[in-house]
């Protein structure tokens, strides 16, 4: 019974970007812990993340860097868009303010990031429906007016949540198999692992054979 | 295991002086579980250890796949012998018995000269120690190697937990380093192995058993075509059909081609029959035929279960002359059924009634040679759950003569006949088969007989009748239904055998496998963000109240390790920055690592000096920076410093400060921003800026006859007092020393963005060095605010000059002093300063002296009249 390998093939680098306050922090504890977390601080620096996802039936290991989202940190935290495969860009539905800076974000990410950079738009907080301040259809149709791929998620009940950063990678997936995303570019945001590890049972048990058949008898 | 390369790579994990004499890889028996260990002997001086290394590739091929697990030191603890235990013992494979601090340990390996050769030299080792009896500071150097080691005492406790592998996997000693899971780091092996680990442990979960009717047929057919005969009586004689049909025949073609070149119409004849005669009750399919020479094994099973047999493999093993011609040997069949991994050998062992030391020979042979390929790596004949053993095994009875046992048979007594049974008899000595089970027999033995007939060999030999043909297994859990022959088929000299079995096959649930393995994957990604590096600081703001030039001022942040790995923290420079901090700010350390639970205070000491006030004052900077605190594999931590600058006339520019009539601290700030930009200038400039004037009268009131005047250091607290006299203005007269005054006018020189001399007219003065009258003319070209404060300090210290005889000055000295200041090398230059030669530098500071010494000897009457 051959197991498979169970190792990443690929990391792709992602990073969440956006205001302050939309729930960066929160989607990425979310997707990796599947966990809510109340009282999130707010962050100051650059959070790291790791989970991995399988598209394809290749094993990928995400590697995410949440950032902060304070205006006074904007030119610090934009070292870090660089080499990303996957751009997550986050508002809240609630505020409009959050909605309305994702030009700026947007033109930081387009100008930060390579051409193949997958970007994708999160419309957090959609469990707030009550107080929406940004319709679905107008985030939507500024998605499309952009070419970005667009949900509405909620980090507090998880809806969308792993959609959203599962959709950014298959779509990166997509790119390295149709050859726009060149792996050996040193910004592509992917590695690739191309190593194979051997078959094995499911027993635990590496059957070892060392010498072949001719050390055996001897 | 032996090549160098991989014994580099062992040897890799150890420092110089211990040596790795030899290394090989082995199996670590823990009850049921077999794991994959290497083992090595390692030598320092003359001691010797045993380590048993982890590795996460077979074989290893960088360092990373291997983590050392255990070290024995070999002294008078040790103990080893090969093989003893009799539950074990299996002609196959040596076993090692390792006991060391009341622990035992088994390792089993593959016979061959690298066991011989390590057991040897284990043996060798003891030998040494006893010869030595070194003392236990001999062996200090294991402890430094076993400090990071998991202990392998707790072998029992390991099993128990491993029943709970949420415990094992959350306990402490994961083989793995997490840090190294955590970062990415760890071989592309060690995830794999982790979780191949644990999802073994946890096989109950997502299996069930299924049960599989398993039918075994043996039968020597003495070379005769199956002609027209059919096969029911013996393959269909059962009311359920079998799942499975492993059929083994021996001596299918005695004929000379088939055994020259191992090819025989027969194989195709006897499989038609055997697929004719198989039970009518279901629908069966070939999985697998294997032939040498005569030996020849076929799996059936019911089309149903064939989505379900994988990774089926074949292999033969001749035993003939030379290991090599296929007349005795065996031929194998290995696949898994489900998750389960089955193996059939049909042998012929060797003939003759005295041989039966050769047949246990062959047995070792076939065992040890068997080797399915298409398993990477390679699958032995051990490694299957489950294995059934049919065949013409050929043991006889010898100690009972031939009639007698006739007798005894013909009167149904087979008691006393198997008691002499040289494969029982053999079986219970632990010669062969060991494990293997065997169904009681109830049958008249096999062979031989008239063929065509029930009787008895009749032939000159008049050979003893043999169980020849025998079914045996190993492995659970299989439970025998039947054991029997059938003497209705005649054409032989033997009858054929027949066993069945209910099997019970582990099949996987996909659903819980799934279910399962997700669960494990999610655990071992929380896992991977546990161990990321984490630290907690103090805080992510310091904030400096009064910042005053030249008064450096120290905060501290304190950063806890609060994670579970050790945290290499580093600042590291944002985009487009050259350095990771402004220049008005040192940080110290800026790199460091942190244990866990420990904590490092970093200082950061912020000073505006002459190099930083200028820019601050002109608002080219500000007292704002944030500095990223990066763990490295981890998360970043943006540190946010701010001040409050306390402006000074230290770093004002001549040109702001003739603009500025009161003290500085009663201008706001703005304003000086302003007059450092050249806006809004006042109508009324002084001619020099107060500040030289009352530092330059202060000594030529109080300092022009001390002796050492411009050669003597002030104190740095006394001019942080005459900074604060001047920029705060006071009726008090100027406080401190003269040498400290002398420094804070050349310290206020100092400070201004650029020297008196401009940057520009640098090259030129330092040509014009040796010419008065050249360097009257770059005097002329400067801003008429600087020439008067050059000439106006020149003529100061042509007043000093007259006082040598007091105050011992000279005006070289005083050129000399001065032309550094006036002539100030620009920053980048002074960069460069490190790759221009000394001698370069020093024609430099000669040129700057000399121009300046003609302005202190020549009277200046003719510019300070303007």
């Amino acid at each position: 019974m051959s197991a498979g390998p169970y190792n990443y093939s690929y990391i792709f680098k992602y990073i969440i970007i956006g205001d302050m306050g939309v729930g960066k922090s929160c989607l990425l504890h979310q997707f990796t812990e599947k966990k809510f977390m109340a009282d999130c601080p707010h962050t100051i620096g650059v959070e790291f993340g790791t989970r991995i996802i399988e598209v394809a039936g290749q094993k990928i290991k995400l590697q995410i860097w949440d950032t902060a989202g304070q205006e006074r940190f904007r030119a610090v935290t934009r070292s870090y868009y660089r080499g990303a495969a996957g751009a997550l860009m986050v508002y809240d539905i609630t505020r409009r303010s959050t909605y309305n800076h994702l030009s700026s974000w947007l033109t930081d990410t387009r100008n930060l990031t390579n051409p193949s950079t997958v970007i994708f738009l999160i419309g957090n907080k959609s469990d707030l429906e009550g107080q929406r301040d940004v319709t679905y259809e107008e985030a939507k149709k500024f998605a499309e007016e952009n070419g970005l791929m667009f949900v509405e998620a909620s980090a507090k009940t998880g809806d969308n949540v792993e959609e959203a950063f599962l959709e950014t990678a298959k779509k990166i997936y997509q790119s390295i198999q149709d050859g726009r995303l060149d792996l050996n570019a040193a910004e592509s945001g992917v590695q690739h692992n191309p190593s194979q590890p051997g078959r094995t049972n499911l027993q635990g048990v590496l059957s070892v054979q060392q010498g072949g058949k001719d050390s055996c008898s001897c | 295991m032996s090549t160098p390369e991989q014994l580099a790579i062992v040897q890799s994990k150890f420092t110089t002086g211990e040596i790795v004499v030899i290394a090989m890889e082995a199996m670590l028996v823990q009850d049921w579980l077999k794991t994959t260990r290497l083992i090595a002997l390692v030598n320092k001086g003359s001691t010797n250890a045993l380590v048993i290394l982890l590795t996460s590739r077979t074989p290893p091929q960088v360092y990373s796949d291997l983590t050392i697990e255990k070290i024995l030191p070999i002294d008078q603890d040790f103990q080893c012998d090969i093989g003893t235990d009799e539950e074990q013992k299996d002609v196959t494979d040596v076993y090692l018995n390792v006991t060391c601090r009341k622990s035992r340990t088994i390792f089993e390996m593959r016979p061959g000269i690298t066991t011989t050769n390590l057991v040897s030299a284990i043996f060798q080792a003891i030998e040494v120690y006893q010869k030595n009896k070194n003392p236990t500071t001999d062996f200090l150097w294991i402890q430094k190697l076993t400090g990071s080691v998991r202990n392998l005492d707790s072998t029992n406790d390991r099993l128990l937990s491993a029943a709970d592998p949420v415990i094992e996997l959350e306990s402490s000693d994961l083989v793995v380093s997490r840090r190294n899971i955590a970062t990415g780091k760890s071989p592309i092996g060690t995830r794999e192995s982790v979780v191949r680990y644990q999802m073994a442990c946890k096989e109950d979960d997502y299996t069930y058993t299924k049960t599989l009717r398993i039918f075994i047929g043996t039968w020597n057919v003495n070379g005769q075509p199956p002609n027209a005969i059919t096969l029911e009586q013996w393959l269909s004689s059962d009311e359920v059909p079998p799942d499975l049909y492993a059929i083994g025949f021996q001596e299918l073609d005695l004929s000379k081609e088939a055994f020259l070149f191992n090819d025989t119409p027969r194989e195709d004849e006897w499989r038609q029959v055997v697929a004719k005669s198989l039970h009518h009750k279901a629908e069966y399919e070939q999985v697998a035929l294997v032939r040498l020479v005569g030996m020849m094994l076929i799996i059936f099973s019911q089309s149903s279960h064939l989505p379900h047999i994988k990774n089926i493999c074949i292999d033969t093993v001749g035993t003939g002359i030379m290991g090599k011609m296929g007349n005795k040997g065996g031929v194998a069949v290995s696949c898994c059924i489900h998750n389960t991994s089955v193996c059939f050998v049909n042998a012929h062992l060797a003939a003759h009634c005295e041989e039966y030391e050769r047949r246990n020979q062959d047995y070792a042979d076939i065992c040890a040679r068997l080797n399915f390929q298409t398993y990477v790596p390679p699958k032995g004949f051990k490694d299957h759950d489950q294995i059934y053993w049919l065949g013409d095994l050929n043991y006889r009875i010898t100690e009972m003569d031939a009639q007698t046992a006739k007798q005894l048979i013909a009167d149904g007594n087979l008691a006393p006949v198997l008691a002499l049974d040289q494969l029982e008899q053999q079986r219970r000595l632990s010669r062969v088969f060991v494990g293997f089970r065997e169904a009681e027999i109830k049958f008249k033995p096999t062979y031989k007989y008239d063929p065509g007939t029930d009787n008895w060999d009749s032939s000159e030999k008049g050979r003893a009748p043999a169980w020849c043909d025998r079914v045996l297994w190993k492995g659970e859990p299989i439970a025998s239904l039947t054991y029997q022959s059938h003497p209705e088929l005649k054409i032989s000299d033997h009858k054929p055998v027949s066993a069945t079995f209910d099997s019970k096959v582990r099949v996987i649930d996909v659903t819980k496998y799934r279910k399962i393995h997700e669960e494990l994957m999610k655990k071992l990604d929380k896992l991977e963000n546990e161990f990321l590096p984490q630290v907690t600081v103090d805080t992510t703001e310091i904030i400096y109240e009064t910042l005053r030039f030249d008064e450096p001022c120290a905060k501290e942040l304190i950063v806890a390790n609060t994670g579970q790995v050790p945290v290499k923290f580093e600042f590291i420079k944002k985009l487009d920055d050259t350095s990771y901090c402004k220049e008005w700010l040192s940080i110290t350390p800026y790199t460091d690592f942190i244990e866990p639970g420990q904590k490092c205070d970093i200082k950061l000491e912020v000073c505006v000096d002459k190099r930083s006030a200028w820019k601050l004052n002109s608002g080219e900077d500000k007292l704002y920076d944030i500095l990223v605190l990066h763990l490295v594999n981890g998360k970043d931590i943006f540190i946010t410093v701010t001040g409050t600058y306390e402006r000074s006339c230290f770093g004002c520019s001549i040109e702001a400060l003739v603009h500025i009539p009161v003290p500085i601290r009663e201008v706001p700030i703005g304003r000086i921003m302003e007059l450092e930009n050249n806006k809004n200038t006042s109508q009324d400039p002084y001619y020099v800026p107060k500040e030289i004037w009352l530092l330059v009268d202060r000594l030529y009131r109080h300092g022009i006859k001390t002796p050492g005047l411009f050669e003597t250091q002030g104190l740095h607290s006394e001019i942080l007092a005459i900074r604060d006299w001047l920029d705060n203005g006071s009726q008090d007269p100027m406080p401190g020393s003269v040498h400290s005054v002398a420094e804070a006018l050349l310290l206020l020189l100092d400070s201004t963005a650029e020297p008196l001399v401009p940057y520009n007219l640098h090259r030129i003065g330092l040509s014009a060095a040796t010419n008065y009258l050249q360097c009257k003319q770059v005097i002329m070209q400067l801003p008429e605010i600087r020439r008067t404060v050059f000439l106006y300090i020149c003529a100061f210290l042509q007043e000093l000059l007259t006082h040598t005889q007091d105050n011992g000055l000279d005006a070289k000295t005083l050129a000399s002093l001065f032309g550094s200041f006036f002539l100030r090398d620009s920053p980048r230059s002074r960069d460069d300063r490190n790759q221009r030669s000394k001698s370069t530098q020093a024609i430099c500071d000669r040129k700057k002296a000399a121009f300046v010494y003609h302005f202190l000897i020549n009277d200046q009457s003719d510019f300070v009249g303007r």
